[in-house]
C-alpha cells in the first residue's frame, strides 16, 4: 500500500467529452494521489460534475480513465444532488439496508442489520438518525448519511460531488472535519468538487481547477483566482 | 381444482362463509383476490415510488388490444391470453425504452399513449368481430367474475407465483433505483435495467387480474392502497405489508360484496379500496399524535 502522497490512485488523460455538439471537457488530464484529498473547483458550468461522472464510468467519452487498485476496489460517491420524492416512508435504515443487502427488506428481520448499519452510521457520526424519514433530515444531516453510505464497503476512492452545498456554516466545518478524520485516521483518498475555497485552503492537498479544460493543477497555495477564469467558454467571453 | 372448490363451498354451506361462496365463480372468485390481492399491494409500493401509476392504466387499457389481436390469430375469448400478454408487454416495453432513449417525459409518452392503445382496441375488436358486443367490451373494462375459469385461475397462481419470487429478490435494487438512480448506478446497479425488469412482471400481474378487476379499475388496485399505506407508516417495511394488507382486504371485501350487489366485481373492489384510503387519511393525524407514524415522512 502506498504512503499518502504517493503514487497516483486515479489518472485521468486526455479526457474530453461532447455532448449535441457542444465541448463539454476538453483535453483534460490530472492525477489524484494515495491519501490525499484533491479538490476539483471551476465556475457553473465547468464540467465539474460531468467529469465526476465521467470518472465514474457514466458518461461516453475520449481519453483514458486509469484506476491504480485492484478489480475489487470501488469508488465511494457522494451526489451533489439527491432528487427524491420526500413522501416515500423510507428511513435511514431503510435507505442503508437497500443499498447493502440483497435478502428483500420487507421479507428480512431488521434487529441483526440494525446493530451493523448503526455502526456505519456511526463513522459520520450519525447513528441516531437511524429511525428518521429520509425526507425530515435536514441538508447536513443528509450529507453525513450519504457519506456514511460511500464508505461502505471501504472504498479505494471517495468521489464528493460538492459535499457542503445545502449545508449551514456550522454543518460545512462539521462535514470539513470528518474529511479530515478520514483522510488522516483511516487513509481514505477523496476527490472533491467544490466551491468553497476556504474549505479547499484548510484542508486540499491538491487542487485542480477546469473550465473545460485543465486551468490550474498544484497545491491550493499557489492558486490565483484568476486560474479559474481563462479559458472562459467563448459564448461567456 | 374441484377438490379446492369443494372444501370452500362446504365452509359456506356449514356457515362459515356467506351463502354466496357455494356458487363455484365466487369461490375462483374469492382464490383470485387472495392470491393477487398481496402481490398487487406489494407491487403498488414500487409503483407509487417510481410515479408510475399511469403507466400502469396505459398497460390495463392496451389490454382490449391484445384482446383483439388474440382474436384475430384463432384465440377463442374466454382466453386471449397470447394475445394480452404479447401486446401488453410489447406496449410496456415499447414504452419503456422511449422514455429512455428520448428526451420526452414520462408523463408526455404515457399521455400519447394512453387513450391510443383504448381507442385502437375498440376499433380492432369491431372490426375483428364484426360487431360491437358491449358486454365483451365491459367485462374486460369492468372485470367480470362470471367469466372467469379454472385456466385463468390457474395462469393467475403460476403468474403470481413467479413474478412474486422475482419481484421479492429484485425488492430492494428496484425500490432503490426507484427512489434515486444516480446513487443506484454508483452502486454498480443499472436502473434502466432494473425498469424493464419491473415493467415487465407489473404487467404480468395487471394482464393476470385483468379479469377479477378490469382494465380501467386495476390502476386503483394498484395504487390507492400503496397511497392508504403510505398515509399511515413510518418505513419502507411498514409500508409494503400494510399495502399488502390494504390491498387483499380490497379484493376479498370487494368480491364478496359483488357477490351480493349487482354490480361488477371491480367496481367494488375499488370502492372498500377508497374507503381504506379516507380511513387512512382519517387515522394520520391520531398516529402522528401518539408517535406511531412520523407523518412528514
Amino acid at each position: 500500500m502506498n504512503s499518502p502522497g504517493e503514487g497516483n490512485l486515479l489518472e485521468v488523460r486526455d479526457l474530453s467529452l461532447t455532448l449535441g455538439g457542444n465541448t463539454i471537457l476538453d483535453n483534460v488530464n490530472m492525477d489524484v494521489k494515495h491519501g490525499h484529498i484533491h479538490a476539483l473547483i471551476g465556475p457553473n458550468g465547468a464540467g465539474k460534475t460531468t467529469l465526476i461522472r465521467s470518472i465514474m464510468g457514466g458518461m461516453p467519452h475520449k481519453g483514458t480513465v486509469r484506476f491504480f487498485f485492484g478489480d475489487n476496489g470501488r469508488i465511494g460517491y457522494v451526489p451533489q444532488l439527491l432528487e427524491f420524492d420526500h413522501s416515500v416512508p423510507i428511513t435511514v435504515f431503510d435507505f442503508l439496508f437497500l443499498m447493502l443487502r440483497k435478502s428483500p427488506l420487507f421479507l428480512s428481520r431488521r434487529r441483526p442489520m440494525r446493530r451493523k448499519i448503526q455502526e456505519i452510521l456511526a463513522a459520520t457520526e450519525c447513528e441516531h438518525l437511524i429511525d428518521r424519514g429520509v425526507g425530515c433530515l435536514s441538508g447536513g444531516e443528509f450529507r453525513r448519511v450519504l457519506l456514511a453510505q460511500a464508505l461502505v464497503p471501504r472504498p479505494e476512492l471517495l468521489l464528493l460531488d460538492e459535499p457542503a452545498s445545502n449545508v449551514d456554516e456550522v454543518g460545512a466545518r462539521h462535514f470539513e472535519q470528518m474529511l479530515i478524520l478520514l483522510k488522516q485516521e483511516h487513509g481514505h483518498s477523496i476527490l472533491m468538487v467544490s466551491h468553497d475555497m476556504q474549505t479547499i485552503m484548510r484542508i486540499a492537498d491538491r487542487v485542480t481547477a477546469i473550465n473545460r479544460t485543465v486551468t490550474y493543477d498544484g497545491p491550493p497555495g499557489n492558486l490565483n483566482l484568476s486560474d479559474l477564469f481563462i479559458n472562459v467558454r467563448p459564448e461567456m467571453a | 381444482m374441484d377438490f379446492i372448490y369443494d372444501i370452500i363451498r362446504g365452509w359456506a354451506t356449514a356457515g362459515y362463509l356467506p351463502s354466496i361462496f357455494e356458487h363455484t365463480f365466487m369461490v375462483r372468485g374469492l382464490l383470485a383476490a387472495i392470491i393477487i390481492g398481496p402481490l398487487l399491494g406489494a407491487m403498488g409500493t414500487v409503483v407509487v415510488t417510481k410515479k408510475l401509476s399511469f403507466f400502469t392504466q396505459t398497460i390495463g387499457n392496451a389490454a382490449m388490444s391484445g384482446v383483439a389481436i388474440g382474436l384475430l390469430f384463432g384465440e377463442p375469448i374466454e382466453g386471449t391470453y397470447a394475445g394480452l400478454y404479447g401486446f401488453c408487454l410489447i406496449v410496456a416495453l415499447l414504452m419503456t425504452f422511449v422514455k429512455n432513449r428520448s428526451r420526452l417525459s414520462n408523463d408526455t409518452i404515457i399521455g400519447v399513449v394512453l387513450a391510443q392503445v383504448l381507442g385502437i382496441g375498440i376499433i380492432m375488436m369491431i372490426v375483428v368481430t364484426s360487431q360491437f358486443n358491449i358486454h365483451q367490451v365491459e367485462g374486460i373494462l369492468f372485470g367480470s367474475l362470471i367469466t372467469l375459469n379454472d385456466m385463468d385461475l390457474i395462469t393467475l397462481a403460476i403468474a403470481s407465483l413467479v413474478v412474486g419470487i422475482l419481484f421479492s429478490y429484485n425488492f430492494n435494487r428496484v425500490m432503490l433505483g426507484g427512489f434515486n438512480p444516480i446513487l443506484a448506478k454508483a452502486r454498480g446497479l443499472s436502473p434502466v435495467f432494473l425498469e424493464y425488469v419491473f415493467v415487465t412482471l407489473m404487467t404480468v400481474v395487471v394482464v393476470a387480474s385483468l379479469k377479477l378487476i378490469g382494465a380501467l379499475l386495476v390502476l386503483v388496485l394498484i395504487v390507492v392502497p400503496a397511497a392508504g399505506a403510505q398515509n399511515i407508516v413510518s418505513n419502507l417495511r411498514q409500508f409494503v405489508w400494510v399495502s399488502m394488507i390494504f390491498s387483499t382486504i380490497s379484493t376479498t371485501f370487494g368480491l364478496l360484496l359483488s357477490g351480493l350487489l349487482p354490480i361488477p366485481s371491480g367496481a367494488v373492489i375499488v370502492l372498500v379500496s377508497s374507503i381504506l384510503f379516507y380511513g387512512s387519511l382519517l387515522l394520520k393525524p391520531i398516529l402522528s399524535k401518539s408517535g406511531l407514524s412520523q407523518g412528514e415522512v
